[in-house]
Order: C-alpha cells, then sequence, then structure tokens
C-alpha cells in the first residue's frame, strides 16, 4: 500500500505535465517518465515480468520512438498553442470532466467487490508461459500476425520514402547529363 | 480507501488526462501521447483486479496487460509512420492545417 501510495501522486503529476506542458519534447519525456513510473509500480506490486515488459516496449521503445518522432518533424509554434489554450481547454474540459464523474462514480459503487486478497501470491514466469502457449495460442498467433503486417507496413513507408527520394536525385542527374556541355574553353 | 479503489481512481484520472490530451492538442505526435495514457491507464485497471480482485489461477490480468502493449506498440509504429508520411506531405503536424477534404 506504502509504495501504491508514493507511486500515484508521482505518475499523476508527470501525466499531467504530459497534457499540459507547451513544448512537445518536454511532454513526450514526461510522458516516458509516466511510463516509467507505472512500470516500477507494476515491479513493487508483483508482477515482476509485466514490468519488465512495460519497460522494455513502452519506455524503451513508444517514448523513444515518440521523441525520435517529434526530432525528425518541424517544432510546431507553441506561442500559437498556448494562445489557443484557452478556448480549447474549455471545450476539453466540458468533455472529459462529465467522463471523469461516471467514471469515479463506478469506482465509489463498486469499491466493496474487493476480496481482500492482498496476500495473493505473484505468478512465476513458468505459469504465464505455460498459460500462453497451451489456451491462448491463437490469440499469440494472431498478435504475431498483426506485427509481422506492422512491420512491413512501416518498412513500405519507409522504403516509399527513399525511392521518391531516390528517384528525385535521379531526374536531377539525368537532366544534368542529357544537358549537353558546354563548351568553356577557347 | 482500499488498494483497489485507490488504482481504480489512479487509472480513472489517467485515463481522464489522455482524454484531454486527444481533445486538446493539435500536434498529432501529442494525440498520440494521449492515446498511450489512455492504453496505460486501461493496463493498470487490468493489474489491479488481477492483484486485489478475486483470486484468479488463469492469469488473465497480466495476459491481457501482454496482448495489450504488444497491440498498443503495434499502433505506435503505425501511427507514427501516417504522421511521418503526412508531415512529409504537408511539412506540418498541426491538425488543424489538414483541411484540404475540408467542403
Amino acid at each position: 500500500m506504502t509504495p501504491l501510495l508514493i507511486l500515484s501522486p508521482l505518475i499523476l503529476l508527470a501525466a499531467l505535465g504530459a497534457v499540459w506542458l507547451a513544448r512537445p519534447v518536454h511532454a513526450a519525456l514526461l510522458l516516458a517518465l509516466a511510463l516509467a513510473l507505472t512500470a516500477v509500480f507494476y515491479l513493487t506490486i508483483g508482477a515482476d515480468f509485466i514490468g519488465l515488459v512495460q519497460f522494455m516496449v513502452y519506455v524503451g521503445a513508444i517514448a523513444v520512438l515518440i521523441v525520435f518522432s517529434l526530432l525528425i518533424t518541424r517544432p510546431g509554434d507553441e506561442a500559437e498553442e498556448l494562445a489557443r489554450r484557452p478556448r480549447s481547454l474549455v471545450t476539453g474540459l466540458a468533455c472529459t470532466l462529465p467522463v471523469l464523474a461516471v467514471l469515479l462514480y463506478s469506482v465509489s459503487r463498486s469499491g466493496t467487490a474487493e476480496s481482500g486478497a492482498a496476500d495473493s501470491p505473484a505468478f512465476t514466469l513458468e505459469q504465464l508461459g505455460t498459460a500462453l502457449f497451451t489456451t491462448h495460442v491463437p490469440a499469440v498467433m494472431a498478435v504475431g500476425v498483426l506485427l509481422t503486417a506492422v512491420m512491413i507496413g512501416a518498412a513500405l513507408f519507409a522504403r516509399g520514402a527513399h525511392a521518391s527520394s531516390v528517384s528525385r536525385y535521379a531526374s536531377c542527374v539525368t537532366e544534368a547529363t542529357i544537358k549537353p556541355p558546354t563548351l568553356s574553353d577557347p | 480507501m482500499t488498494p483497489l479503489a485507490l488504482l481504480l481512481t489512479l487509472s480513472s484520472l489517467l485515463f481522464t488526462l489522455g482524454l484531454l490530451a486527444v481533445l486538446t492538442r493539435r500536434n498529432a505526435i501529442l494525440i498520440l501521447v494521449g492515446i498511450e495514457l489512455m492504453l496505460n491507464a486501461a493496463n493498470i485497471n487490468f493489474i489491479a483486479f488481477w492483484r486485489y480482485g478475486p483470486p484468479d489461477p488463469d492469469l488473465t490480468g497480466p495476459l491481457f496487460v501482454l496482448f495489450s502493449i504488444a497491440i498498443a506498440a503495434a499502433e505506435a509504429a503505425v501511427g507514427l509512420a501516417i504522421i511521418l508520411m503526412v508531415f512529409r506531405h504537408t511539412r506540418s503536424t498541426d491538425l488543424n492545417r489538414l483541411d484540404s477534404l475540408h467542403g
């Protein structure tokens, strides 16, 4: 319970920064911090493997991917973002506060359903692997197909950009070579 | 407040923050940040119900989180690839400028 009380405000603060900060790189880094704190929370609660996977995939892959995309794309206009904020914030809060109210109401209603199994043992990796590769084989195969499709799709995007830049370069080169050389020598 | 209620409150707040980011941000990459926050809130819910809910020998919660993380990674990769393609065409990731289909 104590790590939970310490980690929850930190996760919320990091997420608030990720939502609030106008500079995109700061927001992305605070998202990485929130995800890493969630991974630490999984480690303290007994879900070691899930915490490590969260750390590797979320922090190591997704957050780094987002930061790199921010570096590749042009940084947005922060002054424009800040000037637009009050109006969009009113609309956003008007839409999200009812959602939050409904969620918190249902949480307060369902709080009595707890079984009190506070000492439920953590699972071993063997249990998880056995469950994953005996009863959930179709799901594992579906995820494998999904990841393969995503990999091919991302490679096609990257290759398309490369091919177009190469063809542009090739057309420049052919224009330059087709043009007859000017005689500069006397 | 029981740990389960505390965790559900935490994930509700995280989900709301992610939704707020999706609704108020204009940079497409920062909208993806909000989507990641919402998915993370859902994962916290799965783990909370596995840990503090009724005993579950089938490990449904952790298995669901594993698949959810895999799908979130795929979604982020495809989303960022699409955003980079859009950036290559329009030289901007501001969604307000993507109005060429506007009637």
